[in-house]
Formats: C-alpha cells, sequence, structure tokens
C-alpha cells in the first residue's frame, strides 16, 4: 500500500479490504490483481461525500466488522472471516435492510464501480469507450466543418 | 487526441467568472438580479434578464469544468459533476437512488438531452383544475418553442443508433406500440453515449455551452464555487443573498453576500426549498409535493453481440402508456454503473457482467402521484423523503411488465428486473409473476434524476409556495425558475419544461418592474 495520508483509519481501512476481497469479482475473467487500485479509488470518492455520510461511513465499518454475531449468528469479526464467508454475511447483511443494508450496499456499490471501470477490467471486457471519445469528437468537428 | 480539427463547443469563452474556490477572505458583491443556479432554469433566467438589461449575476455552488475536460470514466465524473459524487438519496420505501449535477449548467450537463414538451392534458390540469393562468397548451407554446430555440432540439441522425436502438424499436413495433423519435438539444450527435458523464463532443447543448456563456458574453457575471445559505431579507422583501465560497470538496471558505432588488433561486426542487427553509420562511407549503418520477431498470440478455456501449443515448421512446403515466426508453450505462445495479457480489456479480455486451437496459419511468417532501435535516441541509402509494407501486409494476415485454419481443432469453424477491424472468411466459409478486415482500431498486413540484405555483397559497408567476407568497423580490414551481408530476423529462415555464415566469416578472419583455430574447 502506499504511504501518503488515507481518510480512513488502519482499522477502517483493514474492515474494508476485508469487504473489498469478498464483493470483487471473481471468475468469468474477472481475476485481475487490481484491489490496490481499486481502494484509492474507492478511498478517493470520501471527500466528495456530504458531511454526515463522511462521519458515518467509518462508524458503519465499524459496526460492520462487529455485527457477524447478530446478522449470522457467528462470534467472529468480518476482517477474520474467509472471502467466501465474508460474502455470505454481507448478503444477509443487505437483506436485514436499515442502516447496515443500506451501508452494505454503498460499500458494494464503491467496489463494483471501481473495480468494473479500471482500465485492465474494461479491456478484458473489451470495452473501449473511451477509444471511441476520442474518435468520435474528431469525427463530429469534421462533420460540422464539412 | 490527435491535433486534428477540434469541436466548437472546445472553444467556448467565458468572460466575468469569478472562481470562489480561489478567493481569500469574504466578499460583498451587488447586482440588479441575482440567479441562484446556473441549470436550465437559472441559466435562462440569466440570459433573459441581461436582456432585458439588467445587471445579473449567476451564483453555481459546483465548478466549471469545460466540455473539452470531460471523459468516459464513470469514477472521475461522478466525482466532479455530481453532487456528493451520486450518492443522494431519497428516503422511504422504497428508497430511490437520486442524481443531480453540481457544476456551471448544472443537471443540463449530466442529463440524456430528452426535450419533450409538457404533456397537453398534465398543462389542462394546470390551467383548468389547478386555476393557473396562462398555463395552457396555446399559452404555452410558444415558450415550448422559444425553450426548443435555445435547446437546439433535433432528432438523432440514424448513423448514431447502436444495435441497442435497433433492438429497442424492433420490440416495440413487434408488440404492435408506436415509438416516438425523442427530440434532443443537441447539434450533430455522434452517438457517443456519454450524456450522464458529460457530452465530450460538445453536441448535447447543455447550459454550459448555451446560455451560460451567452449571459457571460452580454455582460452577466459568475461566481463559481458560491454555496448559497439563505436569503437577506428587509421585512418581507428579499434584498439578497448569503453564503460561503466553497473548494472543490464542499468546504467552506469565506463569506459571501450579494446585494440584489431580484432574488432568482434555480438551485433545484431539492435545495431551493433548502434555501427557503433556512431563510425563516414558515409558509407550510415550502417543500411540500414532492414528485420524483421515478424509474425502474429491467436488463434483456441476448445471444447476439449488441455492444451497448457503441450508439447514441435514447433516440425513441415509447410513449404509447403515457396516459397511463408510463414512459418506456433504453439506455447504456458504464459497466460500473450498471454492475451496482445488478444483483449480487463475487462470482455472481462476474457472471452477470461477463453478458455485459450482450446486455439492452430500458426502464419504466412512472409518473407518480405520491407527495413526497422536502425537510431541513439536523445539519441544516435539505433531505427528501417519499414513500410510493399503492396507485404509483400497481403503476411501477405494470411498467416493468410492459418493459420486460417489450425485451422479450425484442429477442431477450432473460430480463434482469429490478426486485431483489424476483430478480430475474427467463421467458415470456412467466411475465405474470410480476403482478402476482407480493408488494410487501423484497425491495425495489429505483432511482431518478427528475425531482419536481418542492415550491409549487398555486392559485392560492394554501395550495402552493409560489404564485402563479413563481413568485413565493408573501414576499417581495423572491422568485424560482427551477422544477421547483412545477404543480405537478409532468410524467416526461422535465428539462424543456423547466425552460419553457422559467422563460415565461421571466417575462412576468419583467412586467411587473416595468421592464420591457423580450420577446425571443433567450434565442
Amino acid at each position: 500500500m502506499r504511504s501518503r495520508a488515507r481518510p480512513l483509519s488502519p482499522a477502517a481501512q483493514r474492515i474494508l479490504v476485508a469487504a473489498l476481497v469478498a464483493i470483487r469479482p471473481r471468475g468469468h475473467g474477472f481475476d485481475q490483481d487490481v484491489d490496490d487500485d481499486v481502494l484509492a479509488s474507492i478511498e478517493e470518492f470520501f471527500p466528495h461525500l456530504p458531511a454526515p455520510m463522511r462521519l458515518a461511513f467509518p462508524l458503519g465499518l465499524h459496526l460492520l466488522e462487529w455485527a457477524p454475531l447478530v446478522v449470522v449468528r457467528r462470534a467472529t469479526r468480518l476482517s477474520r472471516m474467509s472471502p467466501d464467508e465474508t460474502r455470505h454475511y454481507l448478503e444477509r447483511a443487505l437483506a436485514f435492510g436499515g442502516p447496515l443494508g443500506a451501508l452494505v450496499l454503498g460499500v458494494r456499490a464503491l467496489v463494483l464501480l471501481n473495480f468494473y471501470q479500471h482500465p485492465a477490467v474494461l479491456e478484458t471486457m473489451q470495452v473501449d469507450w473511451a477509444g471511441r471519445r476520442d474518435e468520435l469528437v474528431a469525427r463530429r468537428a469534421e462533420l460540422l466543418q464539412s | 487526441m490527435s491535433a486534428g480539427p477540434t469541436p466548437p463547443e472546445h472553444h467556448v469563452a467565458y468572460p466575468n467568472v469569478l472562481v470562489g474556490a480561489e478567493i481569500d477572505g469574504d466578499r460583498s458583491l451587488s447586482a440588479d438580479a441575482v440567479v441562484v443556479g446556473t441549470g436550465a432554469g437559472g441559466a435562462t433566467v440569466a440570459a433573459r434578464l441581461r436582456a432585458a438589461g439588467l445587471d445579473v449575476l449567476m451564483l453555481e455552488e459546483g465548478g466549471l469544468h469545460r466540455t473539452e475536460t470531460f471523459t468516459t470514466d464513470p469514477t472521475a465524473m461522478v466525482r466532479r459533476l455530481y453532487r456528493d459524487a451520486g450518492t443522494s438519496m431519497i428516503l422511504g420505501k422504497p428508497p430511490i437512488i437520486f442524481a443531480e449535477g453540481k457544476c456551471v449548467g448544472g443537471s443540463t450537463v449530466i442529463n440524456g438531452g430528452m426535450s419533450w414538451r409538457t404533456p397537453a392534458r398534465v398543462l389542462e390540469h394546470w390551467a383548468h383544475d389547478l386555476g393557473l393562468d396562462e398555463t395552457g397548451p396555446a399559452a404555452m407554446e410558444p415558450y415550448f418553442d422559444e425553450a426548443e430555440r435555445i435547446l437546439h432540439v433535433e432528432p438523432n441522425h440514424e448513423d448514431t443508433y447502436g444495435r441497442n436502438t435497433h433492438l429497442f424499436v424492433e420490440g416495440a413495433r413487434a408488440l404492435g406500440w408506436p415509438v416516438a423519435r425523442a427530440p434532443r438539444n443537441m447539434r450533430r450527435c455522434v452517438g457517443l453515449n456519454n450524456c450522464a458523464l458529460g457530452c465530450p463532443t460538445g453536441a448535447k447543448q447543455a447550459m454550459h455551452v448555451t446560455e451560460v456563456p451567452r449571459a457571460l458574453a452580454d455582460g452577466a457575471g459568475l461566481v463559481t464555487h458560491a454555496r448559497v445559505d439563505r436569503v437577506v431579507w428587509r421585512g418581507t422583501t428579499a434584498v439578497g443573498v448569503r453564503g460561503r465560497f466553497v473548494d472543490d470538496r464542499g468546504r467552506a471558505r469565506g463569506r459571501l453576500q450579494v446585494d440584489a432588488p431580484l432574488v432568482v433561486l434555480a438551485a433545484g426542487a431539492r435545495h431551493t426549498p433548502g434555501i427557503l427553509l433556512r431563510s425563516r420562511l414558515r409558509a407550510r407549503q415550502i417543500g411540500r409535493g414532492l414528485h420524483t418520477h421515478p424509474n425502474a431498470k429491467c436488463v434483456g440478455i441476448f445471444d447476439e453481440r449488441i455492444d451497448p456501449w457503441k450508439g447514441t443515448h435514447q433516440a425513441f421512446h415509447v410513449h404509447h402508456f403515457l396516459d397511463e403515466g408510463i414512459l418506456i426508453g433504453y439506455a447504456a450505462i458504464p459497466p460500473g454503473l450498471l454492475a451496482a445495479a445488478l444483483p449480487g457480489m463475487g462470482p455472481e456479480s462476474a457472471e452477470y457482467m461477463s453478458l455485459y455486451n450482450h446486455m439492452l437496459t430500458a426502464a419504466t419511468l412512472v409518473e407518480d402521484d405520491t407527495e413526497g417532501r422536502v425537510r431541513l435535516g439536523p445539519d441544516r441541509q435539505p433531505f427528501m423523503h417519499q414513500t410510493l402509494g399503492p396507485a404509483d407501486v400497481e403503476r411501477l409494476h405494470r411498467g416493468v411488465t410492459l418493459t420486460a415485454e417489450l425485451l422479450f419481443a425484442a429477442g431477450a432469453r432473460r430480463v434482469l428486473l429490478p426486485f431483489s424477491d424476483l430478480p430475474a424472468l427467463a421467458h415470456v411466459g412467466e411475465l405474470p409473476r410480476i403482478a402476482a409478486r407480493d408488494r410487501r415482500r423484497g425491495s425495489t431498486e429505483l432511482m431518478t434524476v427528475h425531482i419536481m413540484g418542492t415550491a409549487r405555483m398555486a392559485a392560492d397559497p394554501a395550495r402552493g409556495a409560489t404564485d402563479a408567476s413563481g413568485a413565493v407568497w408573501g414576499t417581495r423580490g423572491l422568485v424560482i425558475a427551477d422544477a421547483s414551481v412545477l404543480p405537478s408530476s409532468i410524467g416526461v423529462n422535465p428539462q424543456e419544461t423547466i425552460i419553457a415555464m422559467a422563460l415565461r415566469n421571466a417575462d412576468r416578472w419583467l412586467e411587473a418592474r416595468g421592464t420591457r419583455r423580450v420577446a425571443g430574447g433567450g434565442a
């Protein structure tokens, strides 16, 4: 991991990393080693969140860390579960609804957004929106000139 | 980028701009009119008032992002152009994801460019049932004409259609449903389909390339990174606004006060009532009447490769069911955003997304009767809540059924639904499962970019926050020019309605001031 100042405490970051590893896609061609990039990209969102959410997010991560006892009746912590166990737990928490479900929904959205938009993943998916941008900007300029 | 020719929208001049994020200390400014917000309503009114000779100052909470800086990366563009990095939510059952622009040009920078007129039955309802004079179809027609000149409305060229467009049209026609060619505010779209992240080609004629630079060139001023907290009063007369400069992340910097005898709020249907509520106005109707025009997605998975990212955005809609309050459209959504809306994590998400290039995403938008509300939270920021009533829930299920039917008719071999307890249908024979679904179970994934009605116009103050010209009841010098004033849900994309109503109301304010109205002034 890089050394620059990060918006989360080491403990909160550890929880987020455990959730990321469980949520990020695997199989079907999605085995790119991009977790560090995904985490860095997720962290870039935090300063842009509204203040209440910025404050609540780290607290929510700690709640998620300790909630397996309530959600899946297991006396353990999220960051000590295997990725498969964590995924099962997060799916149950999502179905739980309420603030915990909303938090999982948010973490899931951040992980999937930043994973699937990673250039290496897009290349695997054969999606070249960026290349098309350059091509069509020039194409439109030519059309307007002609 | 190659060094070849570039579109004219890459060379727009923005004179008279003060970047609030770069200002140290406090500032006090003055103008004849201060316009809060630079989206469809605010930019239109600013250009209109300036053309009538007023000294106009526009305030925008977001930054000025030039067309040539727009990319196709949603992780970057959402942070730059969207309020709260796109994380806003309307609370209720079900909760509704909400997105709006926070940048010069407002939500016109990130919308799909749909430019529909308000349906005639809606205008007739406003004129006849609600008693709002000169809002009927005939009275509004010149304003729609002018709005379309401002927006440069045209349909897509056929060479921009992708395979998703053809399939959408084929599906509708197979069912005997007519399709409507969507009028869009664009100048020779080339079909990049990046509308929701800012149009890098410049084809979409959003306010940051039309009315904002037009007003600036005419002598108006603009302060970016200026967050308005409240209106300043002398008795019941608005005499200006007060707020803070903010940085790109929204952190407060110096204080800002603008003195102006005319205050125009155009901060959108969430933040305009927020400013009113923070301004010690106690009128009961402020914040009430929220309509959200929610949409629900259905994703068809096809055997053939569609490459949904190749081809234009929503060249057609199905308006066949508009009298039922149901509109059906389609969109290409970037992989990261679509994955967040589809079910599953880990391998399940991977399985779905491995089929991305075989997906056609369609959506139903429903005209909601249920009224939600905007209130101030403990942090004094506005939050929204709306729980859809039974009639809206039924309309939503009907819309989802029709949308899934269209996708099957187009050849989908499976359709993913927005219901957590009914995530997919395997064939057309399963469509009745949608109507039969237990409404109390599971959750429904909804989102919207079309909120309205939170300071609605009404013939008397007991029924709305503003009068028939968008002036706030019980005040002087305070008017509203955004979707807040729309008296009811309109059932279509609201951009053109907002602009037409802003033009109509601006003429009324100018007449009330004794200022010559500017026929066609914005065109």
